[in-house]
């Protein structure tokens, strides 16, 4: 809860300075921005409303007969939204506020302007929602049945790959939904094609954020043999922290590649399709890297 | 709150093996086939030039995706591909909305269907491009940049399937679970109608659209 609302802090605060530097732009249409501002601003926060959710199930339900297992996994559910939310509260800040100054340049398309911003920090939300999945599994599954020693550490991995591993997606998706509001303000009559390709892009940036879904259900739902051993369970905590860490930084780059590729597709829409080509192979060896890690994941759960 | 992962499941042994069935899932898939032949042959049973309500949805359907996929993959393949990528994507679009009638469930909402559909787009995109550019060809691209990268590149190809099918399954499942929870939560008091129409009709709209838009692109990343 508590990454959550810094997530959700910092995007507002981002979309809150651009309409500030908006309206000194375009003092008459004070109205219209504010409004963009607060609407954009209500999605910023559905992240940490997310987390809230997990935080209020947290706080509220019954865990007297608990075990160590069990307490590990709502830690682990706790990590996971907790940085989950980080990624998508900052990123959906970043159409909102590309959205406010497209509004100072060109208030004619508020209409246009306001639909692309919302479809992009709605697809903005999906990595935190992939958390939230995670978060759930664990608060409600019954671990009861499975070894204290190596599930702990399976557990508390799970959460931290996918909260860490959507910090990234959802940075990047935002900075795509910003390039392609500050495209539609540029060139409304590219609207379909600039929407289309924003769309494209924010799927592939959410891989790295899918593989650490990936291998968060994987370690959740493998049954480990007990064992007294420490380095099972440190090997498995440890993939958590690979997947989620190594998800970071390809996730925020596919989104600059996939933000230039929607920049300037709006620019020169005439040569859309090549630009695409580009932009998806720029993506796809940004990605290896997130690949790479799965596999170095997959390799400590299932070889170590 | 109970209801949260579970699952009705017919087990048949056959020949020391265990086959499973989702029960709900293919009722619901059945569900949604059914529908799409009935506006099929609605729409296309009086055909006239002042079309009726029927008509104009689904020749909007038709006319929209048939563009989409000429443009991905030019003229003559697409006519061979576009009939696919609509189904696919008038399948979809109504299994996501499927959720928001009570009683009825998306059957997105299980792994198996967007694990299948994606399983279907990578063989066909595979199988377009050996047709396109011969086997020789399709096979060095494996070997990129340097030949020592071939096994990389070949979990960089069956990381597609997985984001594809996760991405959808995970945002379905996600936003059935949240509405479930947050009514929960509430007492269904006010929020679960707006919680329907975000999650239910526009996320499902739009993560259809991806999934289809994907598996287009794919294949057109192959035959190029």
């Amino acid at each position: 809860m508590g990454f959550g609302a810094i997530g959700a802090a910092v995007g507002e605060g981002y979309t809150a300075a651009q309409a500030n530097a908006a309206l000194s732009r375009d003092p008459e249409n004070a109205g219209g921005i504010f409004k963009s501002m607060l609407v954009g601003q209500a999605i910023a926060e559905s992240a940490s409303i997310f987390a809230l959710v997990v935080a209020m199930i947290l706080l509220f339900s019954d865990f007297s007969n608990g075990s160590y297992v069990t307490v590990a996994a709502l830690f682990g559910a706790g990590l996971a939204m907790g940085f989950g939310a980080i990624g998508s509260g900052v990123g959906s800040g970043f159409p909102a506020g590309a959205a406010c100054v497209g509004l100072a340049r060109q208030p004619a398309i508020s209409g246009k302007l306001t639909t692309n911003m919302l479809i992009g920090s709605a697809v903005c939300q999906t990595p935190s929602i992939f958390a939230m999945v995670t978060a759930f599994i664990l608060l409600f599954s019954d671990f009861s049945q499975s070894p204290v020693n190596p599930t702990w550490a399976a557990v508390l991995g799970a959460g931290l790959a996918s909260g860490l591993g959507a910090i990234g997606s959802g940075i990047g998706g935002g900075s795509v939904a910003e390039a392609s509001s500050e495209g539609v303000a540029r060139q409304p009559g590219a609207l379909t094609t600039v929407t289309n390709v924003m769309l494209l892009g924010q799927a592939i940036t959410q891989t790295p954020a899918i593989l650490a879904l990936l291998v968060s259900f994987i370690l959740i739902f493998k049954s480990y043999p007990a064992t007294g051993a420490i380095a099972p369970a440190m090997a498995l905590l440890a993939s958590g922290l690979c997947m989620g860490i190594g998800a970071i930084g390809p996730g925020i780059g596919e989104g600059i590649a996939s933000s230039g590729g929607v920049r300037w597709i709006a620019r020169n829409s005439s040569i859309a399709g090549d630009l695409t080509r580009t932009m998806l192979v720029g993506m796809a060896v940004a990605e290896s890297t997130a690949i790479y890690s799965m596999v170095i994941a997959l390799v400590l759960i299932f070889v170590v | 709150m109970e209801e949260l992962g579970r699952i009705h499941q017919l087990i048949i042994p056959l020949m020391g093996h265990k086959l499973t069935f989702n029960l709900e899932v293919i009722l619901m898939t059945w569900i949604v086939i059914a529908l799409l032949i009935v506006f099929g042959f609605l729409a296309s049973r009086k055909k006239a030039i002042l079309p009726g309500p029927l008509q104009v949805l689904g020749e909007l359907f038709v006319a929209q995706l048939f563009g989409l996929t000429e443009e991905a993959l030019g003229k003559k393949m697409g006519r061979t591909y576009a009939p696919l990528i609509c189904s696919l994507f008038m399948f979809l679009l109504l299994s996501d909305w499927l959720g928001i009638i009570p009683h009825l469930e998306e059957p997105t909402k299980d792994l198996n269907t967007p694990l299948g559909l994606g399983l279907m787009g990578f063989f066909i995109a595979h199988y377009a491009g050996i047709k396109s550019k011969g086997f020789k060809e399709y096979a060095r691209e494996y070997f990129q940049p340097i030949f020592f990268m071939m096994p990389l590149n070949l979990i960089g190809e069956l990381a597609k399937v997985v984001s594809i099918s996760f991405r959808l399954f995970g945002n379905i499942m996600g936003g059935s679970i949240i509405i479930l929870v947050v009514s929960h939560l509430t007492y269904s008091v006010i929020l679960p109608p707006f919680l329907n129409a975000f999650f239910g009709l526009f996320v499902g709209a739009i993560q259809a659209f991806v999934f289809t838009m994907l598996t287009l692109v794919y294949i057109s990343v192959q035959v190029k």
